[in-house]
C-alpha cells in the first residue's frame, strides 16, 4: 500500500516522492497520538489520520511539487528529499528519538489453525490493504475527480485544454497518494515500534516494489509488494536475515535487466 | 537514497551544532571581561558524545549527565585546590561516527580542553584516544567497552566504564549463580544479535565465554538480523524451530519489543530470556509498552545504584531538569565528570603530567553506579567496575519494575524468578 501511494504519485505527476516513508512515519505518529491521548484504536482512527495526511500531501504538492514539475528529474529529487528531512526532524522534535510501540487491543491477538499461527493484526492489515486498493481503483475509474486525475496523468496538456484545473488535480492526487501511505502506516502501527528515523527504509522498499510492478501501475504495486514480501520471508529460511535487503535488491537488478518496464508496466 | 539523506541531515546538524558552539565560544571570549576571567579561571572539559544520528537518544543523555556533574561541582565552589576554578563543558558531537568524533575532539582540544571525556561508542573512543595520545591530553572515558581501546600501552587513556571482557565475565557469573540457586539448568539456547559491530562482537564473545564456562548449555542456533529491523516473524519462527530452553539476546533499543511480541504470538516456550549485556529491555518506554510481557527478563548490565545518596541527589536534579530519571548511561557520564573533578582537585593543576600522576592515584568511592571504588590499573581500566544482574519484576510503579537482584550488597529484591511463566500465561 505504501507502494501504491508512491505509484499513484508517480503515475500522475511523474515525480518520485522521496519523502514517502517520512510521510508514513508522520501518519504513524498522528495515529499514535490519537491512541495515547484519546484512547482510540488505530483501526478506528484510520480515516482521521488519512484525512490529516491527505491535507499534508495536498500542502506539499501545493507548496513544493507543483513548482518543480517541469524541472529535470535530478532536480526534482532534492526538494522532496528536503521535505523528507524536514518531516523526519519534525517528528524528532515533537516525539523525541525513543522507540514507541503502544499495545493496542489487537496487537497481540493470534489465530491458531492446528500448528499454524495467523497474526490477527497482519490479517487485518492484509484485508484492509486489499479493500483500500479496490476503493482507490473504483475512485479513479468511476468518480469525476478520479477521471480528472487519470486525464491529467495521461496527457497533461490535453487535460488543461479541456478545462481541468490540473494544479488542483495534482494536489488531490498527491494528497490521495499520501493518504494511502498514511493508511498503510496506521495498519503497521500495531506491528512495529515507531521511531523518527525509520522512514528511509520504507521509501526504498516502496521504490523497489514500484519498479517491480511497473512505474505508475497500481495493480503492479500490489502484486509487486506481495512478491517482495514473500521473497524476503522465504529467504530467511535459508539465508541470514541480514541478507534480506540483498534479496530485494537482487530482485530489483534482475527486473531492471530483463524487464525494465516492470511486471505490469506498459510501454512508455 | 538513504545515504544521500543521511549525509544531508548530518551535515546540516553538524553545521548547526558547530555554529551554536562557535557562537557560544565567541560569546564567552568577547562577552566576559578579561579581568574577571583571570580572577576565576575555568577548566575546560571536552565532551564528545553521539548527540545526533542513530544513537542520539543516548548521546543527548550523556551530555546531560556530563553537564549535570559540571553544574554540581561548580555549585560546590569549583576546584578548591585551584582557587575555586570553575569547570566548563565544551560540547562535541560525534554524529555516531569515528572520523567526526576525532575531528570534534581535535576542535575541542584546540579550544583549550584540559581533559577529554565521552564518547559512548568504542569506535569513536579508538579514534579520540589516538588523538589524545598525540596531543598529550588526558582522556577519561565515561562509557566505551571494547577492551582494545586501552591496549598497546596508551598513556593518556583511562576508562570509568567496564570492559567487554568484564561484561561477559559478569554475564556468565550471574548465569551460573541463577542456575545454581534455582537448581534448574537450561539445555538448549539460541543467541540472537543485531548485525552491528557491538552486536556481532558481544554475541561472538558470549558464545566463546559460554564454551569456556563449563556450563552444560548447548547453543543450538545463532540468529542475526540487521540493526533497525521492523519485523522479526521469520527470525522467531527459526528460533521456535530450534526449540531452545533459554534465549540470549544481544539487542538494541527497538528490537527487544518486536522480539518479545513475536515470541508471544508464536508461542515460543522458554524458561526465560537472559540478556548477556545489551540495551532494549530496561528503558522506561519499553517497560511501559511491553507491560507483563517483559516481566522476568534478566539482563547483565553496568547499572545505577539507586540506594546511594550520590545517585539520589543526582537523580533528583536530573529529573527536575529533564523530566526523566537518570539512567545507567547518563549516570556513567555523570560519574566520568565527578572522577575528573576529583583528579583535578588532587592534581591542583591542568598540566597533563600532573593530571596523569593524580589519575593513577585515583580511589573514588562517592559515585552513583553499581561497583567498587574507582581505581585505574596499569592499562587505565577501572578495577572497581562491576555489572549488576537486573530482573524486570511486577510492581505497581512502572519505574520500580527494574530490580537489581545481584550482587547482594546492591540488591533491591532478594528473589529471582526463574524459570519464568510462559509469555501467554500471564493474564
Amino acid at each position: 500500500m505504501i507502494a501504491i501511494g508512491l505509484s499513484l504519485i508517480f503515475g500522475v505527476m511523474g515525480v518520485i516522492n522521496f519523502a514517502h516513508g517520512q510521510i508514513m512515519v508522520m501518519a504513524m505518529y498522528v495515529s499514535y497520538w490519537i491512541f495515547v491521548l484519546l484512547g482510540m484504536d488505530p483501526y478506528l482512527s484510520l480515516v482521521i489520520v488519512a484525512a490529516v495526511i491527505f491535507a499534508l500531501g495536498y500542502l506539499i504538492q501545493f507548496s513544493v511539487v507543483n513548482r518543480i514539475l517541469d524541472y529535470p528529474e535530478a532536480m526534482q529529487v532534492l526538494p522532496l528529499v528536503s521535505v523528507g528531512l524536514i518531516l523526519e526532524n519534525l517528528a524528532l522534535l515533537l516525539w523525541g528519538p525513543d522507540h514507541r510501540s503502544p499495545q493496542t487491543a489487537l496487537s497481540l491477538k493470534t489465530l491458531w489453525i492446528g500448528p499454524i499461527m495467523i497474526d490477527v493484526s497482519r490479517l487485518i492489515a492484509f484485508g484492509l490493504a486489499i479493500l483500500i486498493t479496490i476503493l482507490i481503483f473504483i475512485y479513479l475509474k468511476k468518480t469525476t475527480t478520479g477521471k480528472r486525475i487519470r486525464a491529467a496523468s495521461d496527457n497533461r496538456t490535453g487535460a488543461i485544454l479541456v478545462g481541468i484545473n490540473v494544479d488542483r488535480i495534482h494536489n488531490a492526487a498527491f494528497g490521495l497518494g499520501a493518504a494511502t501511505t498514511a493508511a498503510a502506516g496506521v495498519l503497521l502501527l500495531p506491528l512495529m515500534p515507531i521511531s523518527p528515523h525509520m522512514g528511509h527504509d520504507f521509501t526504498l522498499t516502496a521504490f523497489i516494489v514500484v519498479i517491480l510492478g511497473g512505474m505508475g501501475n497500481l495493480i503492479g504495486a500490489l502484486v509487486g509488494g506481495l512478491i517482495l514480501g514473500f521473497a524476503e520471508s522465504v529467504s530467511t529460511l535459508w539465508l541470514p536475515a541480514t541478507l534480506k535487503q540483498a534479496v530485494s535488491f537482487s530482485i530489483l537488478i534482475i527486473i531492471m535487466l530483463f524487464r525494465p518496464q516492470g511486471l505490469f508496466g506498459g510501454k512508455k | 537514497m538513504a545515504k544521500i539523506t543521511n549525509n544531508g541531515m548530518d551535515r546540516r546538524t553538524f553545521i548547526k551544532t558547530s555554529g551554536i558552539i562557535g557562537m557560544s565560544v565567541a560569546a564567552s571570549s568577547f562577552g566576559v571581561p578579561t579581568l574577571l576571567r583571570a580572577a576565576a579561571p575555568t577548566i575546560k572539559i571536552g565532551s564528545v558524545q553521539p548527540a545526533t544520528g542513530p544513537l542520539a537518544v543516548i548521546g543527548v543523555g550523556q551530555r546531560r549527565g556530563n553537564q549535570l556533574a559540571v553544574d554540581y561541582i561548580n555549585s560546590l565552589g569549583g576546584i578548591k585546590s585551584m582557587d575555586g576554578a570553575k569547570l566548563e563543558l565544551l560540547l562535541g558531537d560525534s554524529e555516531s561516527k569515528p572520523e567526526i568524533g576525532r575531528s570534534e575532539a581535535d576542535r575541542l582540544i584546540r579550544g583549550g580542553a584540559a581533559v577529554m571525556t565521552g564518547p559512548f561508542q568504542s569506535g569513536v573512543a579508538m579514534a579520540i584516544s589516538t588523538l589524545c595520545e598525540q596531543r598529550q591530553v588526558p582522556f577519561i572515558m565515561d562509557v566505551a567497552a571494547l577492551d582494545k581501546i586501552t591496549d598497546k600501552g596508551k598513556k593518556y587513556t583511562f576508562r570509568v566504564f567496564i570492559t567487554v571482557t568484564g561484561l561477559l565475565n559478569g554475564g556468565i557469573k550471574y548465569l551460573k549463580m541463577v542456575t545454581d540457586m534455582k537448581g534448574v539448568m537450561p539445555k538448549r539456547a539460541v543467541v540472537t544479535n543485531t548485525a552491528d559491530a557491538f552486536g556481532k562482537g558481544m554475541s561472538g564473545g558470549f558464545v566463546k565465554f559460554m564454551e569456556k564456562s563449563g556450563l552444560p548449555i548447548e547453543i543450538v542456533d545463532r540468529v542475526e538480523y540487521p540493526l533497525g529491523i521492523h519485523d522479526l516473524s521469520a527470525e522467531v519462527a527459526r528460533i521456535k524451530a530450534a526449540k531452545p530452553d533459554i534465549l540470549f539476546p544481544v539487542s538494541r533499543p527497538g528490537d527487544g519489543i518486536i522480539l518479545t511480541r513475536e515470541l508471544y504470538k508464536q508461542r515460543v516456550e522458554l524458561m526465560g530470556i537472559y540478556g548477556p549485556g545489551s540495551p532494549g529491555w530496561y528503558e522506561p518506554d519499553v517497560i511501559k509498552d511491553l507491560d507483563k510481557l517483559i516481566y522476568y527478563v534478566m539482563v547483565n548490565v553496568p547499572w545505577i545504584n539507586p540506594s546511594s545518596p550520590v545517585y539520589q541527589q543526582a537523580n533528583a536534579a536530573f529529573e527536575k531538569a529533564h523530566n526523566r530519571y537518570l539512567d545507567t548511561n547518563s549516570a556513567y557520564a555523570y560519574t566520568g565528570v565527578l572522577v575528573i573533578a576529583d583528579i583535578l582537585e588532587r592534581a591542583a593543576s591542568t598540566d597533563p603530567e600532573k593530571i596523569l600522576a593524580a589519575t593513577r592515584q585515583t580511589n573514588f568511592t562517592k559515585h552513583p553506579v553499581v561497583g567498587g571504588a574507582i581505581q585505574f590499573d596499569e592499562k587505565g581500566d577501572n578495577t572497581g567496575a562491576l555489572t549488576a544482574l537486573i530482573q524486570i519484576q511486577p510492581d505497581e510503579d512502572l519505574l520500580k519494575r527494574v530490580k537489581i537482584v545481584a550482587p547482594k550488597e546492591f540488591a533491591q529484591s532478594d528473589k529471582i524468578i526463574f524459570p519464568a511463566p510462559q509469555l501467554w500465561e500471564r493474564s
